[in-house]
């Protein structure tokens, strides 16, 4: 059974929200099945009155083990580099996250907030915050890039905004099981964050023949006009499905790449930035030469029941 | 008598709460509510493209995003005095009323409950059932809680992709329309949830249940055995039994800003009411609702951690900048909202209440506001949410074919101000923005819980948390279980706003 201690930074519970929406396996079926044991979490501790600091002493006095860290949340350093925009019992957040992370066998950062910064770490930064190892696409944030965890490991950065609840539930399991984790260059299970977010968009037929659409609420793909990073993104978003039900994408909403470091991008989030006709941000690893030949010819090639929009996405 | 203080450490709500109070022997005789976290969204959102607001402000609040998209969106289109098809409007509703009853579930039954399976109640008569329905994490219906609110938001993701976080409502409408396959498979997550309902949270029919409507015929109800056993028979007897029906008063104003918008009316120029619940604010003394006037809406910050200004500034001319000032008597990250001049109450209960739910009422004038009721408010509004959704669906089936979206013209959101206001699970939020030369050169939020955890403003006046737990007996000062009742039945959500953490037993002598 491996402890766990969940702890909420620069927060807004989004990624709580969605391990609560995790249902294979759930968060009370880890428990029950005896994987996890729950030290603390902010939604699902018992725990009364000052529960946190007394499991918090015990980490730092090496009284209670931990074995797995995870942070929900932008790790804040202002004002002025005090952490107090954000603090436990008159102390930083940060201090204490430091602190923690010393003890544990591993630190799973959950969301893109304590993986890279995120939404509160855009320009202009208000809070002055970062990732736990990364600060966007810059090794190196709240922790060192060389730092490792008691097991040997980097942070581990299960990305997204919020994370898919799946990729929370499972990377769990997989930790507490002593499992295999390959990790990408940025620190993330390659397992969950080995497939585009296009992979399984079922607006790929338009994109495919380069139909793509100028306003929202149509059936085309949105890569070209509407900003969608989906052909740039690594998520399972489209081949586990949210929810059980859907994506963003497949519903007509752009996907806004909130499993990656530069998330969100600066500018407005519904328009593809391009060079001529062509996004600057290309499908992951294309070249923009044979890229503008195949659109072409896809263009070309496209049949008319598609250019009609007949398809329902 | 020595007077002391006591920091309390309060999880189990949304983010995590420290609630300062000063007791006089076992009565607390002051109260102040301490925000500890502080975002930055507004400032993250200046300069920024007028519809990025879709995609961060749903970011504020991982528990009620889909109420800030749906604000969000609606504040962009009075800027820009669009068209909305009643369509769009329709989904909206559905998605908002689906985010509401998983924001209820999880609030009495992750967040509230557990309390009640204290070792200080291990004598109470009802506490084996107790404890067989609430334990956290094993009792029968914190699981069955859980997945019924996974199942319920399934309906958002089958029109938005994705619950939480995402941005299906854009101004001029939704990215999606509802076909035939859509609304069967809607229509099922509703059917599916009001059984589960009906089953386990009030053991009866949604109709019989909706239809009660006074004191007299609720407590004949609750005799029923089914009724008694129900979930919220079994809250209700318990919480009555440790007395929680006479604690936690609070403020005598309850403000709802209307939920959900009438498909027809949410229209330019938007000088009508336009929700499907009334919109007022209850005046508990009198017993009478009284309009809604967003103008009234202000923001003090005499006790906050804020560049200081003089009264209150309604949110078109309100500020956000930070000035951290410890060791003075400001106390919070957290600004304080007024309605006019007064400290008013929002949530289920207010939004019942002014609506004009006469079971709750009936029972507001019996025994006035206590945390029993608080708690109730939400438990008996998933009915009435499940009962519209249903209604809506139906509406919403006339509507399919008809147009989604309607895109705004070139240059919408060049100039111009907007704002819009919605019932989340919590409340009234509204969202404030300015547009100058095409980017956002304002944006200001007042969610739920900054009515409700607010504190003292520029008259010195507390916010309503803090007079809801000030004269309560503590039984003990050393776990301080019945701050944690009255409080969490206010359903704090302070990652919206603050972020409370508190210690443990720090007592200051002599304050």
């Amino acid at each position: 059974m491996a402890t766990l201690l969940w702890l909420q930074t620069g927060a807004c519970s989004g990624d709580t929200m969605s391990l609560l929406c995790a249902d294979s396996p759930s968060i009370e079926n880890l428990v029950r099945k005896g994987s996890i044991e729950i030290l603390w979490h902010p939604s699902l501790s018992a725990s009364t009155t000052g529960g946190l600091g007394e499991i918090i002493a015990a980490i730092e006095a090496g009284r209670q083990s931990l074995d797995i860290l995870c942070i929900e949340g932008s790790l804040i350093t202002g004002p002025y580099g005090t952490g107090m925009f954000d603090s436990y019992r008159g102390r930083a957040k940060i201090h204490i996250v430091e602190a923690l992370a010393r003890h544990a066998g591993c630190v799973l950062a959950v969301g893109t907030c304590s993986a890279f910064g995120g939404i509160p770490a855009a320009p202009p930064n208000p809070t002055d915050c970062t990732g736990l190892q990364w600060d966007h696409d810059r090794p190196g944030g709240l922790l060192a890039p060389e730092w490792r965890s008691r097991t040997g490991l980097p942070v581990i950065n299960l990305a997204g905004c919020p994370t898919h609840p799946a990729t929370i539930t499972r990377s769990l399991a997989m930790i507490a099981h002593a499992l295999p984790m390959e990790l990408d260059a940025l620190n993330r299970p390659r397992l969950f964050y080995g497939t585009m977010v296009h992979q399984g968009c079922t607006r790929n037929e338009y994109h495919e023949y380069n139909v793509e659409e100028t306003q929202p609420g149509g059936r085309g793909c949105m890569y070209f006009n509407l900003g969608c990073q989906g052909p740039g993104t690594l998520a399972t978003c489209n081949s586990e499905l949210w929810n059980g039900r859907s994506s963003k994408t497949r519903a007509g909403v752009p996907c806004f790449g909130c499993t990656s470091p530069g998330f969100p991008k600066d500018g407005d989030l519904f328009r593809t930035d391009k060079i001529g006709a062509v996004p600057v941000h290309l499908p992951l690893g294309v070249s923009r030469g044979h890229y503008m030949a195949y659109k072409n010819l896809a263009g070309a090639a496209a049949p008319q029941r598609v250019k009609d929009r007949e398809m329902e996405p | 008598m020595a007077r002391t203080t006591l920091n309390i450490d309060l999880n189990r709500v949304e983010g995590d709460l420290e609630f300062q109070v000063d007791l006089d022997g076992r009565t607390v005789v002051d109260a102040r509510c301490v925000g500890t976290l502080f975002r930055g969204f507004e400032q993250l959102l200046i300069g920024r493209a007028p519809r990025d607001g879709l995609v961060i402000t749903p970011r504020v609040c991982g528990i009620c995003g889909t109420a800030h998209l749906y604000a969000a969106a609606l504040a962009l289109e009075r800027l820009a005095s669009l068209p909305v098809p009643p369509h769009a409007t329709l989904i909206r509703n559905l998605c908002l009323m689906a985010e509401n009853v998983q924001s209820d579930l999880r609030q009495s039954f992750l967040f509230f409950t557990p309390d009640l399976v204290h070792p200080r109640y291990a004598s109470q008569p009802l506490f084996a059932d107790i404890d067989g329905a609430f334990a956290p994490m094993r009792g029968h219906m914190v699981r069955a809680a859980l997945a019924a609110s996974r199942k319920i938001v399934q309906l958002v993701a089958l029109f938005g992709g994705q619950w939480p976080h995402s941005s299906y409502m854009l101004p001029g409408g939704v990215v999606r329309g509802a076909n035939a396959r859509d609304l069967i498979e809607s229509q099922d997550i509703v059917d599916q949830s009001i059984a589960w309902y009906e089953a386990e949270v009030i053991g009866d029919t949604l109709e019989t249940w909706l239809s009660l409507d006074s004191v007299d015929a609720f407590f004949a109800w609750l005799e029923a055995p089914g009724h008694a056993a129900s979930a919220i028979g079994l809250l209700t007897r318990f919480a009555r039994a440790i007395g929680l029906h006479r604690t936690g008063g609070g403020s005598r104003h309850f403000l709802s800003s209307g939920a959900w918008h009438d498909p027809a009316r949410w229209q330019p120029p938007y000088g009508d009411p336009v929700s499907l619940l009334a919109a007022g604010i209850y005046d508990a003394d009198r017993g009478l609702r009284e309009p809604f006037d967003p103008q009234q809406i202000n923001e003090h910050v005499r006790h906050s951690w804020y560049r200081p200004y003089p009264g209150g500034r309604h949110p078109y001319i309100g500020e956000t900048v930070p000035d951290y000032q410890p060791d003075t008597d400001r106390y919070t990250w957290a600004k304080a909202p007024r309605y006019g001049d007064r400290v008013v109450e929002t949530g289920p209960l207010a939004e019942l209440l002014v609506d004009g739910d006469l079971l709750l009422r009936a029972l507001l004038a019996s025994e006035g506001a206590n945390t029993w009721l608080r708690q109730f408010a939400p438990l008996r509004r998933t009915g009435l949410t499940l009962h519209l959704m249903r209604q809506q669906l139906n509406d919403l089936a006339g509507q399919i074919g008809s147009p989604h979206y309607l895109p705004p013209p070139d240059n919408a959101f060049s100039g111009g101000e907007g704002f819009g206001l919605v019932q989340a699970a919590r409340g009234s939020l509204g969202h404030w923005i300015q547009v100058a030369d095409g980017r956002i050169s304002r944006y200001q939020i007042v969610t739920p819980t900054a009515w409700n955890a607010s504190p003292r403003d520029s008259a010195g006046r507390h916010g309503p948390w803090e007079q809801s737990v000030i004269g309560l007996e503590l039984a003990d000062p050393a776990d301080p279980i019945e701050i944690g009742h009255v409080v969490r039945a206010h359903d704090p959500c302070l990652v919206c706003t603050v972020h409370f953490v508190g210690s443990g037993q720090r007592h200051r002598y002599g304050v």
